[in-house]
């Protein structure tokens, strides 16, 4: 038998994945592990809190089904970080199928839950085919912009993202989810954004989204033509004068403000928080939930929350610049972008600066498809961190 | 990839200004308006309601109800959801009575939140209209002051206004006692108005019931009676006071023209004077029926006996003034019983003049003139009684026969009470008793002696008997008492010639007293005296009332003394 000499020992399949899992652990960007961590906890012990006198006789309804939505969440987040992104890039056009495919599937089954329909019945959780649609439209576009990082200057390439996003936005608009919809324009303006589309073409964008949101409201309804829910006109008149009607279409932002600032610095205690323990404050567990927060816990636990998302939002930035290629780029620019109209918009409107558009508050409002969409958005930008890491290690 | 971090550091500012703006405006929020919208939280789900306390009833002596509390309902309107003043107006009239032209204005009237529609309705006819389910209409429960005796003791209990608290009378005397204390509830609401738990603050203290010592059916005897003098003489008023002589509470009070509490507002518009008790509150010059006073004086302090004899002119010099005897006559000599029952001017400032102003002044005060009796009555008045210092020369002719001296009715009852009572002054009241409490001790003041208040009560029968009271006299009873008839001071000065006071003021039976009248007549047309004018009425009171209480006859028929 002959003694092979200088034979590099191949390592097995075992060693090998071993060696893989070591790297991809040594590259997962552990301070964003940790803010997502603490915030969903911090919003776990803040729902339980909040909810204690919502569901009569079980004060833990809420806090128990929203740990299983974590549970689930975070095996989802394990498993984004872990898929390599192109994957998505390569099957986008049968993901953008499907979810069109859900959300016009909304129109079929979904229930109506006052006045909307926004989610489909799956016996064991609702699921609400617009969170979903989040991903698909972050990843679709980030492909279609990148595959045309040579045209990003011609019309035709902003048109054509702008073309992809409308039937989606229009689908939830329709449902009627106007927040989410949003949402979906942030999308876009990330993708262009990150893309490099010119300033020009966002520059018209935003005079364009302008005009539209005037004809929406003032303009189509005074020719008689109503495009929006009659609610949503309202509340968003009723954000530029609020005291228009303070028990009607802007109740839900007084009462948000007046339980914001009856907080004051520590909070009024579980006990005492009246707004929340009455049901004064709509919408408490889930849309105003930071409303509820601040009343309980005042300025110090309000500025809990908002110094974990800062660090959440401090290190997805810090992704960007790592990210290997630019469809990682796009995708994590998009997704911080998102988050950060999403936080704005919710946060924004239970204080009053932001018009009352109903939409979770990231991580922490009650609810599995906005906590699991959420979760999967963090292990993409994982899996963007890892990559770009192990490609500047070579 | 420049070109992406060029806008990578767009993002970063974006995300600054994001976080800078959310932070400030809750700090905003939170440390600035924090105080103001914690209010806000707390008063738009917790509401402070008021548990109205019962008021006290008010009896009479033996319990037959003055003023008591009925359940009433209270209409209001927040115009602002009235969505039809016109036909709401005209449901609302309807249901209760009212005019709709009235209500119209103030449903029509959006600028505020709240309107009374109608206060203490009948709650039967605020039932009719509830059922009606009408928005914009609101009920709560009151409770309304009803004086089912009218105009029967009204001067004395008084009256209560809108929002229950007394106003005039006993009714005011004794508020907080009859008002009780409210008591308070927290109510806590949900977003929909409804009540999630409702906690007593403060329990509610009922007002407790009030026992006066007026008796219902002697003060409506006299109150007929005054009622029926005052037309006989065409007078300007007549007022009635009989006292328990063994107790000083007050039988009855009463003042003609009186007035009835329940529309004691509507009187108050026209007649503000008539709401005054004015045998209280009022003082008038009493003439005659003072010199009881001066009599009582020179007999306690030893210096005449009852027989004394005076040699009287019938005009003595007083200073500058001349005082003469009500009617022309000889040089007479008179006892001093006779000075009083003939009720001589002359003899009685000779007595005076005896006294000298020093204790002449104690006197009057001992007898209770120029203070307070200390009745618990709202207002009552102390009189005019000028202290020795400021007298003239010829004050010692005026004041020892009720002149240039100011008394009120009750001040004078006492008086006599007190001859009445072997001498023992008793403080007249109108609480018997207040529900929990003992009852009142009245207090008691010795004016005179057992001996001279004998005495004087002799010579008061003389004046009934033969002197100038003869009509006073009661079938089997005897009456000791004095006529009064004082003209009245004129405002430039002096007396006048035509506007008199005219009284009788006497106790009975004689020689065991129960019980004092004093009747006062101002202004009879037709005649002034007392005699004529007044003591008939106290004959009528007196007889009634002796008879009423049965009390014992201790007259002739009866055996004599």
């Amino acid at each position: 038998m002959a003694t092979p000499v200088n034979r590099v020992p191949q390592p097995t399949r075992a060693q090998a994945a071993a060696w893989e899992l070591g790297a991809f652990l040594r590259h997962v960007d552990y301070l964003l592990l940790l803010a997502t961590g603490g915030l969903v906890a911090y919003g776990l012990w803040l729902l339980d809190a909040v909810t204690r006198n919502d569901v009569p006789g079980d004060p833990d309804y809420y806090v128990v089904r929203q740990l299983t939505y974590v549970a689930v969440g975070g095996l989802l987040l394990a498993l984004a970080s872990a898929v390599d992104l192109d994957v998505y890039r390569r099957v986008r056009v049968p993901l953008y199928g499907l979810a069109l495919a859900l959300l016009i599937s909304v129109f079929v089954f979904a229930e109506e839950v006052r006045g909307s329909k926004r989610w489909i019945e799956l016996g064991f959780f609702n699921f609400q085919p617009s969170e979903l649609g989040k991903i698909v439209l972050v990843v679709v576009l980030a492909g279609f912009v990148a595959d045309r990082r040579q045209r990003l200057g011609e019309w035709r390439t902003t048109l054509g993202v702008v073309g992809i996003a409308i039937p989606l936005m229009v689908l939830v608009f329709k449902e009627p989810d106007f927040g989410t919809t949003l949402i979906y324009g942030a999308i876009v303006v990330g993708a262009l954004f990150f893309g490099g589309a010119p300033w020009r073409h966002l520059a018209v964008l935003a005079v364009v989204a302008g005009l539209t949101a005037t004809a929406l409201l003032w303009f189509l309804p005074s020719a008689g033509l109503e495009v929006l829910e009659p609610y949503q006109r309202e509340r968003l008149i009723g954000f530029v004068d609020p005291d228009i009607d303070p028990s009607g279409s802007t109740y839900n932002v007084n009462q948000s403000i007046t339980a914001v600032g009856s907080g004051g610095l520590d909070g009024r205690g579980v006990a005492n928080a009246t707004q929340t323990k009455f049901n004064y404050l709509p919408e408490h567990s889930t849309d105003f939930i930071f409303s509820s927060l601040s009343e309980q816990r005042g300025f110090l636990g309000a500025s809990i929350l908002l110094l974990l998302y800062a660090v959440i939002v401090w290190r997805g930035i810090k992704i960007v610049a790592v990210a290997r290629d630019l469809y990682s780029a796009i995708v994590a620019g998009t997704v911080v972008f998102a988050l950060l109209v999403q936080l704005f918009i919710n946060v924004g409107m239970t204080i009053g600066i932001a018009p009352v558009t109903g939409i979770p508050l990231p991580l922490v409002s009650y609810g599995g498809s906005s906590l699991l969409t959420t979760l999967i958005l963090i292990g993409l930008l994982e899996a963007i961190h890892v990559r770009g890491r192990l490609a500047g290690a070579r | 990839m420049r070109h992406a971090n060029r806008r990578l550091r767009l993002l970063v500012a974006v995300f600054a200004v994001v976080f800078a703006a959310a932070f400030a405006r809750v700090a905003w929020l939170q440390a600035v308006k924090a105080q103001t919208l914690d209010r806000l939280a707390s008063s738009q789900h917790r509401e402070e309601l008021d548990v109205p306390a019962r008021r006290g009833t008010i009896f009479d002596r033996l319990g037959v109800q003055l003023a008591f509390g009925e359940r009433a309902t209270t209409v209001y309107a927040n115009p602002k959801q009235v969505a039809d003043p016109r036909e709401v107006a005209l449901a609302v009239g309807e249901a209760l009575d009212l005019d709709p032209g009235k209500l119209y204005p103030l449903l029509a009237d959006r600028s505020r939140g709240f309107a009374y529609l109608a206060r203490k309705a009948d709650p039967e006819k605020a039932e009719t209209l509830k059922a009606q389910a009408i928005v914009g209409v609101g009920f709560y429960p009151e409770e309304r002051r009803v004086y089912p005796q009218r105009t029967v003791a009204s001067e004395v209990v008084g009256y209560a206004g809108t929002e229950n608290r007394g106003l005039s009378g006993v009714e005011l005397q004794l508020d907080e006692v009859l008002a009780g204390e409210n008591g308070s509830r927290t109510i806590v609401r949900d977003p929909f108005g409804r009540t999630i738990d409702v906690v007593e603050s403060t329990a509610v203290r009922n007002g407790r019931d009030v026992y006066l010592t007026i008796d219902n059916t002697i003060q409506g005897y006299v109150e007929r009676v005054l009622r029926g003098t005052r037309a006989r003489w065409g007078a300007q008023s007549a007022s009635a006071v009989v006292l328990d002589t063994k107790t000083g509470g007050v039988l009855a009070l009463g003042v003609e023209p009186g007035f009835d509490a329940n529309a004691y507002s509507a009187v108050a518009r026209s007649d503000q004077e008539r709401l005054r008790n004015r045998a209280v509150t009022d003082t008038y010059e009493p003439g005659s029926t003072f010199k009881v006073v001066t009599v009582g004086g020179v007999l306690e302090s030893a210096l005449v006996a009852p027989s004394t004899k005076f040699r009287l002119r019938y005009e003595i010099p007083v200073a500058d003034r001349i005082i003469h005897d009500a009617l022309p006559r000889g040089t007479l000599t008179m006892t001093v019983s006779q000075i009083l029952s003939r009720s001589s001017n002359v003899g009685v400032v000779t007595l005076a003049i005896k006294l000298q102003r020093e204790r002449l002044s104690e006197w009057i005060r001992r007898f209770g003139f120029g203070r307070r009796t200390g009745i618990d009555y709202p207002g009552e008045s102390r009189g005019i009684v000028l202290p020795p210092s400021k007298w003239s020369g010829s004050t010692i002719g005026n004041v020892p026969i009720g002149q240039g001296i100011a008394v009120t009715p009750l001040q004078m009852a006492a008086a006599y009470g007190a001859i009445a009572n072997g001498g023992l002054w008793l403080q007249p009241h109108l609480v018997d008793r207040v529900e929990g409490d003992k009852p009142v001790e009245p207090k008691e003041r010795r004016v005179i002696s057992q001996r001279v208040a004998r005495q004087l009560t002799r010579m008061l029968r003389g004046v009934v008997e033969e002197g100038s009271g003869t009509t006073a006299q009661i079938p089997d009873y005897r009456v000791a008492g004095k006529t009064g008839t004082a003209a009245k001071p004129e405002p430039t000065g002096g007396y006048s010639e035509s506007r008199y006071v005219a009284s009788f003021v006497g106790f009975a039976p004689a020689s065991r007293p129960r019980l004092v009248v004093l009747v006062t007549v101002d202004e009879p047309r037709g005649a002034i005296w007392g005699g004529v004018v007044a003591a008939p009425a106290f004959a009528e009171i007196a007889q009634f009332a002796l008879q009423y209480l049965e009390i014992p006859p201790d007259g002739r028929q009866a055996g004599g003394e």
